[in-house]
């Protein structure tokens, strides 16, 4: 008599592929001292920007005392010409940053990746002609785009993710184009095909969820563009009035004259909080990099 | 061969079109369209008429359109609404196109080479402590906010150490003794924003270098090069080096839009006279002509440099002409 084999449902099947899988990745990126490093960093900020009302003495946007103060215990970097507290900006800052880099990269992927499936799945005169665009997209002068689009659209914190998310998806539309035009001459998707599946099945449950790999690593990257972006675009005087970012803080700074006064404690902190952050995010994307690519890791 | 020079040489001339087409509507289509910037008082009138009636814009928008692509054919890209009666050619051709090359043009120089080199050094001793350094570096400076970075060079080296000047580059009136002392005041104001774009270069070069040859040495023909056996020095310098220079000519042919149209930020932060300066001025300014044939300029030039890289590429790997 055949031993009946033990059966599990295929849904618990995935779940538990998923689970093994994901514990693999996370023993490899563990080994990837930068990575684990860029991790740290990045929770350490949004431990800032959760906490932010615990850790500030003060509200940031409210005048708090005298203008210009260097820093003091009461005002540990010291206020700025509106009286506002310097410290407690920055630790708020920490909230638009994040803000402004998860979203920015969240629609920018979103973009770039609907454009690199249908491209890449489709093919033809579809793919030629979402390719064409998208050189056009690189080739536009990424920052005095942004600027002319934020002066005309007004300088709103959605104008700026906005805008931001639009011009940097090309990346990932290639790359996802590139994974996609391997994915579907493989040939499980075949197979499903075959079994008579629909594109959007296919591309939903076979291809998209193989690309994803590619579509994090690029996440992770929008987010310093962002981040950075938005930074200068303050830096300049086009940011958002109402959000006190590290940018806009850059921005006021400069206005004050803290490079000719020597104000080290109004410049430095704002532009050492931003490299910091986008440091922390371009560490993970290296780690994983190791672990995605592993052409990289052998040898 | 020829094929694939026709398929580009066709991708770019299509790319072309799309990109004047951008830069013609993201112009037009804005709330507070060039008539506005018409109405500033600081546009005398008679010029004011003559700009409505050259560009017809007072006609229909398809019909403004045609005539922008017939302008262009002609040499004709409009009249500086800012610095009035200036045609835009003379406001971008001249001495700030010359600073900007200058300032570009030497900062991906030095930051190619530089780049290559630790690149191929670090990706040799891969997992030492120079590797790891090296790496942290790039990363470091790849995601760097560059004004801020200016800035600092400005505070350590302009404030602090009164090395270099606070201030804007030499103004063009200025009256120098010789072309000699003009020569080191010009290099005094150059190394500030030179020091800080090599910075922001570096970074990305070193990273893709050191993961082209990572990638190059796990290939077949590493592995032949060492069984034949090569010197370790040989393989590096001349397998693997090589073939890792190709990824890097389309990424300095992409950065060939800096090139013309500068860096914005830095130029901004170091008042550096260049199309970078003349960018956000001209936002500023509501400078539309100005900023659609300093556009127009970086478009042209990164399509055609696109396009000789693609050639390179194709001749040096003839993978590529599939």
């Amino acid at each position: 008599m055949i031993k009946q084999e033990k059966t599990i449902p295929i849904r618990k099947f995935y779940k538990n592929m998923l689970w093994k899988k994901a514990k693999s990745f996370w023993v490899t990126y563990k080994t990837t001292k930068i990575g684990l490093t860029g991790l740290i960093m990045v929770l350490s900020f949004m431990f800032m920007a959760i906490f932010a009302p615990f850790i500030t003495p003060y509200n940031p946007m409210k005048s708090v005392g005298e203008p210009l103060l260097p820093p003091s215990p009461s005002y540990l970097l010291g206020t700025d010409q509106l009286g506002r507290d310097i410290f407690s900006g920055l630790i708020y800052g920490t909230r638009i940053s994040l803000m402004v880099g998860a979203l920015a990269s969240a629609i920018s992927v979103l973009i770039g990746t609907m454009i690199g499936i249908i491209s890449g799945y489709y093919g033809g005169l579809r793919d030629s002609l979402l390719m064409r665009i998208t050189d056009t997209f690189i080739i536009l002068p990424t920052l005095p785009m942004m600027l002319i689009l934020v002066s005309f659209l007004g300088s709103g914190i959605h104008v700026i993710i906005i805008v931001t998310a639009v011009l940097v998806w090309t990346g990932t539309a290639r790359m996802v184009r590139s994974q996609a035009l391997s994915l579907k001459e493989r040939p499980f998707v075949e197979a499903t095909r075959a079994v008579g599946a629909h594109d959007f099945r296919i591309i939903f449950r076979h291809i998209l969820p193989n690309t994803f790999p590619v579509i994090f690593a690029n996440a992770i990257l929008g987010i310093v563009d962002a981040i950075l972006a938005e930074a200068g675009i303050s830096f300049l005087g086009y940011g958002d009035p109402f959000y006190l970012s590290w940018g806009m803080i850059l921005n006021y700074a400069q206005k004050a004259g803290a490079l000719v006064t020597g104000r080290y404690w109004y410049m430095i902190p704002p532009g050492l909080c931003i490299m910091l952050l986008t440091a922390g995010f371009a560490f993970i994307s290296h780690g994983l990099d190791q672990v995605l690519n592993p052409r990289l890791r052998r040898r | 061969m020829k094929d694939y020079i026709l398929r580009r040489a066709g991708q770019s001339i299509i790319t072309f079109f799309l990109a004047v087409t951008v830069n013609f509507f993201v112009f037009r289509m804005m709330p507070g369209s060039p008539l506005i910037a018409l109405i500033d008082p600081r546009v005398p009138p008679e010029s004011r008429l003559l700009i409505i009636d050259r560009f017809g814009l007072n006609r229909p928008l398809w019909e403004q359109f045609l005539l922008y692509f017939w302008n262009l054919f002609h040499g004709e890209f409009g009249i500086s609404f800012y610095y009035s009666n200036t045609p835009v050619v003379d406001v971008i051709l001249g001495r700030r196109l010359f600073n900007t090359v200058v300032l570009m043009g030497l900062s991906i120089a030095l930051a190619l080479i530089i780049g290559v080199i630790i690149g191929v050094k670090a990706a040799s001793k891969r997992g030492t402590k120079t590797d790891v350094s090296a790496t942290i570096f790039s990363l470091v400076t790849y995601s760097f906010p560059v004004f801020w970075i200016g800035l600092l060079v400005l505070l350590i080296f302009g404030y602090y150490l009164s090395l270099l000047p606070i201030g804007p580059t030499p103004a063009p009136g200025l009256r120098y003794a010789s072309f000699f002392e003009y020569a080191v005041d010009y290099l005094r104001y150059l190394i500030g924003p030179l020091i800080t774009l090599t910075l922001s270069f570096l970074g990305g070069y070193f990273l893709i270098m050191r993961n082209t040859i990572l990638d190059i040495f796990t290939e077949d023909y590493m592995l032949t090069a060492r069984a034949k056996g090569l010197s370790s020095r040989k393989i590096l310098y001349t397998h693997a080096m090589k073939n890792a220079m190709l990824p890097m000519i389309s990424i300095v042919a992409l950065h060939m839009t800096y090139l013309i149209g500068g860096a914005t930020m830095t130029e901004t932060v170091f008042s550096w006279y260049g199309l970078g300066l003349l960018i956000f001025e001209s936002v500023r300014a509501k400078d539309y002509p100005v900023l659609q044939g300093i556009f127009l300029l970086m478009t042209i030039v990164v399509i055609i440099s696109n396009f000789i890289a693609d050639l390179i590429y194709a001749y040096l790997d003839p993978r590529i002409r599939y």
